[in-house]
């Protein structure tokens, strides 16, 4: 049998879960901001995990992310194409923020002082339109170095996409130079048109690797000293997982992989009583994600940004909302009632939590309601203050001439209708009908909200997957181990596509198994494809998937109609069969399962209900409290509190609750 | 009937939230890309009477104008008179539109056979034909410019989706799948809006729905009053000008009196140069657009909704026959050139009312850079929107190299023209260093492009302003450097005006160059951090 824990750092608590001998064990630990590893070392000490005996850690923390939020990243300098020093300044020239006239634009983590023009210009097809002037090179750079430190160079030339011929001599020159220095070529890191993208995602790329290298390295160290010599590996932002080693090298796509690694958890949990396309909602304290998995998947975007600047790397596709447990209930100058976006934080949070908030929140509305049980809260780790919650409601329902009661239930109400709108807008942006979906709920609040959610956009089935407050821990243990690649090469939709298409794939394949083989991994066992393709004059692409088993026989009539399909799926048209269209870019991805995650044993106890009272949608009900193991098999009728250890479930009236073989609650709509 | 203030609140965020969602399903379903990439769309919800209660805030250009437009169209054909599947269309700027490019098209939705509201969307077309392909810079008058829908009432099963009006659409403009695409696009999102607002009439019931719309525009209305309430009661004023009508090289002047009074605010636009025989005349419409973005985010929160109620506390106006209120037939494609100098005529008039929300006067200009070639395999066409340099606020520099206020538009990556284009290569795209206005705050910068001309017989077509009425500092700031076009041929310099056509030979250079934003405040208290900062990255002029 073997051992294997996942620790996943939060921003306020650090998770773990432990399957040894097909047991599996939940722990969660403070987080320690400033040295991460340390609330993970604690949260494996809780667990009891037996270090020595562990065969796989898997690892996700936001270290990648923070640095580049508290600019604490590397000194990274960049090499550019000369005429092109304010690439990384002059963006794409539109605003973020459209009606802010003190508008200030997202700061790169690379100065313009320390950009450097390098005499050279490659043509779009690859073509050397000036040659790389060798000397006036040495000499810039000579000149950088000696003006100030330095711990990475990175290097973006115009079309280098095409031809890497210029980076690549660039990477040899600063090594004679600096035989020390990191340099970061852009076509190693994002071999992508559109310059700008690639130039971010290259200087970011630069700025987070020392960070994370340290960071792994030190956890590694520690772990090893007290004996593990098991598998060490680190969460990505695509959803799957890379040995710790290889992160070290392209640290940048551990960005934003806690959501990612919560996803994957639940869909894949989900996915075991036996529904086939997802919502995951994941309600946390300031923020609520969302994310749309169909057919089991959830879906990737090609890039994504942090603080303003784009990263071109395949993401989990998520949408967040500003509502969460913390969020503020207040009222605006025009007497409308708002929650959100601001946030209690942490400190002082809501004021239940009796650290001297003031100011209400969601949770304190949910204290005052009943719907959250203040001694059962957090599995009764943690003593919550009513009397406080409802005070804090008071003004509120002064001004509107309530009880602090009817202004907590509306509170929730209006929580619940901006979460159900912010995913009909995001499932109307991605070209999807939310109404064929289930919902997955986990996080600290999102079982609580999930039923009347769901109810509001029309779905008839939500399930609560167990360790719903682990569940992005559990997410690490049954992440796939994941290397995507990609190039840019243009290539018109015509007798020769197909061809391109296999040679090219054919290429990032092999680059794909030569890394898995590298890390000492065994060869992926599953390849997916994907087109960036759009018709002539596009300035956007529609992503076309393809699969392993339609490579071999693909011709252009089958790329056109996937294509047309694609364009329709994602811009509800596509244009007359035998328009000019083209292939942009090129993705791989080649992944590799883990061993399979042990059915949790379905624990069922005698039915341990016992009446409570509580406020919901204007009404007083007495509603059954109980536990995830005393639901029953064929359904228990709402309205319910479910007391889930670290979160509570909601089922409203006219919604049933069960508990099935895989260890899900499912609630389906009666009737 | 009096909403509980819970529900009012729900159905109102519920209201914003379905505008928001056609404008997404808006951009999503159209054909054009300045739709998809510009957003030069929008899209409203309004009651059964006409009032816009939500509207999807996109592009500013689009604020305070949708009704407007739907008063033309009421007037003709009576709300009463219409039947399930009819729909309102206009794109007449005459009749309450803004350019001929920008098609409204307006869906009555009805609940139980009852009509409970509109949807409404406008977008801005690729073409409807008229004297050019595109653009038409040379335009004597409207017609020119594309065909007219003057208000007209339609059915979409019988004219529309194979019907007559399709076919004659199709028969007149020159990219007819696109256009044809993009008015389904809009059909497709007006759809949206009607599905969530009978949603909310099953679940609250029409009275309360209507109820719920009232207090809405009475809630912004409010809000609106609230903010000019705090802003000091007072007659101001701000001018700003055009570089040049388009014929002689005059500028042409913009005039703005604001008048806040207690709780409401007038825009007058006495005194502004008389239309122009170029296409730079603004309709009403987009004024009125122009003046509320002016007022809007200088005086209220961002998070006000924007919808009529807003507008009950703004009055606009601007005397006929000027360039912002001409008089047909005169052509108003380029409107938003005027557009800019009446939201700088404001901005300025409003910085005595409320000098820390102002910023300073910034670029506010679209350059359009066009570069076309006929090759062997046909026309190979440029074209590129310009922003430039923000003013500078009292605690922010200017953004230095961005769109202008009222739009939005990307650029084209270098990699991405290098593709598309094999006459020109962009050489050199940078921040001009020193070019903001001075100030404690400085002005945003502004920027060049550089083209190679590789072939011969290579047009520039171009229009852009503030070449010699450069962007004003405020309270001592100094001005923003001008822009300027010059083509390097040999040893020579030639110097172009703003808007201009001009051929080009290979191994020119072509140097576009637009303007910079004005400083805020005395350059001599410049907190030393950010004169250190810009010193050593190179921003501002070494001394």
């Amino acid at each position: 049998m073997t051992a294997r824990a996942g620790v996943e750092v939060g921003g306020t608590f650090t998770d773990l879960v432990y399957v040894k001998d097909g047991v599996i064990t939940v722990a969660k630990a403070p987080s320690t901001p400033s040295s991460p590893d340390i609330g993970a070392r604690n949260a494996l000490a809780k667990g009891g995990v037996d270090l020595a005996g562990l065969d796989e850690l898997a690892h996700g923390s936001t270290v990648a992310t923070n640095a580049i939020l508290e600019r604490k990243g590397a000194r990274v300098a960049l090499l550019v194409t000369e005429g092109f020093r304010d690439l990384l300044l002059l963006q794409r020239h539109q605003r973020q923020q459209i009606y802010d006239l003190h508008y200030e634009k997202p700061v790169p983590v690379v100065r313009r002082r320390d950009t450097v023009e390098i005499i050279e210009r490659i043509g779009p097809d690859g073509s050397i339109a000036c040659p790389l002037d060798e000397d006036a090179a040495r000499a810039a750079i000579q000149e950088l170095l000696a003006s100030r430190e330095f711990d990475a160079v990175a290097i973006c030339l115009l079309n280098s996409f095409a031809n890497p011929a210029h980076e690549a001599r660039l990477v040899e020159i600063l090594g004679e130079l600096a035989p020390d220095m990191q340099a970061a070529p852009s076509y190693k890191i994002a071999r992508e048109f559109r310059e700008f993208e690639r130039a971010s995602t290259t200087t970011l790329s630069a700025y987070v690797q020392p960070v994370v290298g340290r960071y792994l390295d030190r956890f590694e160290a520690s772990l090893s000293e007290d004996g593990f010599t098991g598998a060490f590996s680190v969460m990505q932002s695509n959803g799957g997982r890379m040995p710790a080693a290889a992160m070290a090298e392209n640290a940048i796509t551990a960005l934003f992989s806690g959501p990612a690694a919560g996803v994957v958890g639940a869909v894949r949990q989900a996915a075991r009583s036996g529904f086939k396309n997802f919502i995951t909602l994941d309600v946390g304290g300031t923020s609520t994600d969302v994310c749309l998995a169909p057919d089991g998947r959830p879906a990737l975007a090609p890039m994504t940004e942090i603080d303003g600047l784009p990263v071109k790397t395949p993401v989990i596709d998520m949408a967040t909302v500003g509502a969460g447990g913390g969020s503020l209930v207040w009222a605006d100058d025009g007497g409308m009632l708002r929650v959100g976006p601001e946030s209690a934080g942490a400190d002082p949070g809501p004021a239940c939590y009796g650290k001297g908030g003031r100011a209400p929140t969601i949770t304190d509305a949910h204290v005052v309601r009943g719907t959250m049980q203040a001694a059962a809260f957090l599995g009764g780790e943690m003593d919550l203050d009513a009397a406080a919650a409802a005070a804090a409601f008071q003004p509120l329902a002064d001004r509107f001439g309530k009880t602090p009661l009817e202004i907590a239930d509306a509170a929730i109400q209006l929580a619940e209708s901006n979460i159900a709108r912010a995913i009909q807008r995001v499932s109307t942006e991605r070209g999807r009908d939310p109404r064929d979906y289930a919902m997955v709920a986990f996080g600290g609040a999102g079982p609580m909200h999930a039923v009347r959610v769901a109810e509001e956009i029309g779905l008839s089935a939500v399930i609560i997957p167990p360790f719903a407050g682990v569940l992005s821990a559990l997410g690490l243990l049954v992440a796939d181990y994941a290397r995507f690649a990609a190039l840019t090469d243009r290539q018109p939709l015509d007798a020769k596509a197909a061809d391109v298409v296999r040679g090219h794939m054919t290429n990032l394949e092999a680059d794909i198994r030569r890394h898995f083989a590298d890390h000492g991994l065994a060869a992926p066992s599953r390849f997916q494809y994907t087109l960036d393709m759009r018709y002539r004059g596009q300035a956007f692409e529609a992503s076309v998937e393809l699969s392993a088993d339609e490579l071999p026989g693909l011709n252009q009539a089958a790329l056109e109609e996937k294509f047309r399909a694609a364009h329709t799926q994602l811009y509800a048209f596509a244009k007359a069969p035998g328009e000019p269209a083209e292939i942009v870019a090129y993705r791989a991805g080649g992944s590799l399962p883990p061993p399979a995650f042990p059915e949790s044993p379905v624990t069922r106890a005698e039915a341990d209900a016992t009446a409570i009272s509580l406020y919901e949608r204007g009404g007083q009900h007495t509603a059954q409290m109980l536990s995830r193991a005393g639901l029953s098999t064929d359904g228990d009728a709402g309205p319910l509190l479910i007391d889930d250890g670290l979160a509570t479930v909601y089922v409203p009236p006219g919604w049933t609750a069960s508990l099935d073989t895989s260890g899900n609650i499912v609630i389906r709509k009666e009737g | 009937m009096a909403l509980d203030p819970v529900e009012q609140a729900i159905v109102a965020q519920s209201l914003i939230a379905a505008a928001q969602e056609m404008g997404v399903k808006l951009i999503r379903s159209a054909h054009s890309p300045i739709v998809r990439e510009a957003e030069d769309c929008s899209a409203a919800l309004m009651s059964a009477d006409g009032d816009v209660i939500a509207q999807a805030e996109l592009i500013p250009m689009q604020l305070g104008s949708i009704s407007h437009t739907f008063r033309h169209c009421a007037e003709r054909c009576p709300p009463d008179s219409l039947q399930p599947g009819d729909f309102y269309i206009t794109n007449d700027a005459y009749k309450g539109g803004q350019h001929i490019q920008d098609i409204f098209l307006f869906c009555p939705i009805f609940h139980e056979g009852v009509r409970i509201g509109f949807a409404a969307t406008v977008v801005h077309h690729i073409d409807l034909g008229g004297g050019a392909a595109g653009l038409n810079p040379n335009a004597p008058d409207i017609h020119s410019e594309g065909i007219i829908f003057p208000a007209l009432k339609l059915n979409r099963e019988r004219d529309w989706a194979g019907g007559p009006w399709e076919a004659f659409v199709r028969a007149n403009v020159r990219m007819p799948d696109a256009t044809l695409g993009d008015i389904d696009a809009q059909f497709a999102a007006n759809a949206v809006g009607a599905e969530r607002l009978t949603a909310l009439a099953d679940k609250y019931g029409r009275e309360k729905l209507a109820d719920a719309m009232t207090e809405m525009l009475d809630y912004s209305e409010r809000r609106v009053r609230n903010a000019l309430r705090d802003a000091p009661d007072g007659v101001y004023t701000g001018q700003d000008a055009l570089d040049d009508n388009g014929v002689t090289q005059d500028p042409v002047p913009v005039k703005a009196t604001v008048t806040i009074k207690g709780d409401a605010m007038e825009i007058d636009f006495a005194g502004t140069a008389p239309q122009v025989a170029t296409n730079m005349n603004t309709p009403f419409a987009s004024t009125v657009a122009a003046a509320v973005a002016a007022a809007k985010s200088v005086l209220t929160d961002a998070d006000i909704p924007f919808n009529d109620g807003c507008s009950r506390a703004i009055t606009v106006k601007a005397p006929e026959g000027s360039i912002l209120n001409p008089r047909y037939p005169a052509p108003v494609r380029a409107r938003l050139l005027a557009s800019y100098r009446a939201f700088n005529a404001v901005m300025k008039a409003l910085s005595t009312a409320a000098p820390t929300r102002v910023i300073a006067t910034g670029t506010d200009t679209t350059t359009a850079c066009c570069l076309s070639w006929l090759g062997p395999n046909g026309y190979d066409i440029y074209l590129e929107i310009f922003g430039g340099g923000y003013g500078a606020g009292p605690e922010n520099d200017g953004a230095d190299g961005v769109d202008s206020p009222l739009s939005n538009c990307g650029n084209i990556p270098i990699e991405a023209t290098d593709m598309d284009h094999v006459f020109f290569r962009c050489i050199d795209y940078s921040y001009i260093a020193g070019s903001g206005g001075k100030g404690r705050m400085r002005g945003g910068l502004g920027f060049r492009k550089v083209y190679e001309i590789l072939e011969d017989n290579v047009t520039f077509a171009t229009y852009g302003d503030r070449f010699t009425q450069q962007a004003d500092g405020l309270f001592g700031g100094g001005q923003g450097a001008p822009g300027q076009n010059q083509v390097l041929r040999g040893e020579e310099v030639i110097n172009l005006l703003s808007k201009t056509s001009f051929p080009l030979q290979r191994g020119d250079k072509l140097i576009v160059q637009v303007a910079a934003g004005g400083g805020y405040g005395d350059a001599a208290d410049r907190p030393n951090a950010r004169s250190v900062r810009d010193q050593e990255d190179g921003l501002v002029a070494a001394e």
